[in-house]
């Protein structure tokens, strides 16, 4: 990362806590984005107080699904960060 | 990405140098977390009826990364070129690169 190079290791130890913060709170995030989207998508019932089979069955499924799809999403990004790195990004050669 | 414009101008300090690296770091991640956001809203549909991706998801949500990435660069060109004309061909640079 371009930031790193310029730091010394006091500095670098400073970035490294503020990004452990930043991560906890991105998943904090994460998490209620996610709780969220699967109620909305799955719960629809309201005649009885406790969730349906069926509902149960569909919250699952949905945590599960969203986990793998930023999994996978996350290879990609890496991937393509990583090629436009090699390409020099967009501002070379103009 | 460099955040030291030209000569002449004094070292930045421990704050400046970690705020910079801090801001670069954020906008990567808040990029992130907007594709993941928009490709599971377009690529997954609400139905869930199994745990798994199935291949035209997987493939879905690939296709989106590639071209999120392909517009945020020409909205990028884009802006930095009419910042250029404005500026009159003068340093245009200003725009700063994505992951240089």
């Amino acid at each position: 990362m371009a930031g790193m190079g310029g730091l010394n290791a006091a500095e670098q130890r400073e970035l490294q806590g503020r990004m452990e913060q930043k991560q906890m709170k991105d998943f904090m995030n994460m998490y209620s984005n996610l709780v969220q989207r699967c109620f909305n998508d799955c719960v629809t019932d309201f005649t009885t107080k406790s969730l349906l089979g069926k509902e149960e069955g569909c919250v699952m499924r949905c945590v599960d699904k969203f986990l793998k799809s930023s999994e996978r999403l996350g290879e990609r990004f890496q991937e393509q960060n990583a090629q436009m790195a090699a390409q020099g990004g967009m501002n070379t050669g103009r | 990405m460099s955040f030291l414009f030209g000569g002449g101008r004094p070292q930045p300090s421990s704050a400046e140098k970690i705020a910079a690296a801090e801001a670069e770091i954020e906008m990567v991640s808040n990029m992130f977390n907007q594709l993941v956001d928009t490709c599971t809203k377009k690529c997954i549909p609400n139905q869930y009826r199994e745990a798994d991706l199935n291949k035209g998801e997987s493939v879905c949500l690939d296709r989106c990364v590639a071209k999120f990435f392909e517009v945020n660069v020409k909205v990028s060109e884009k802006m930095q070129g009419e910042a250029q004309q404005r500026q009159g061909g003068a340093m245009g640079g200003g725009g700063g690169s994505m992951f240089g």
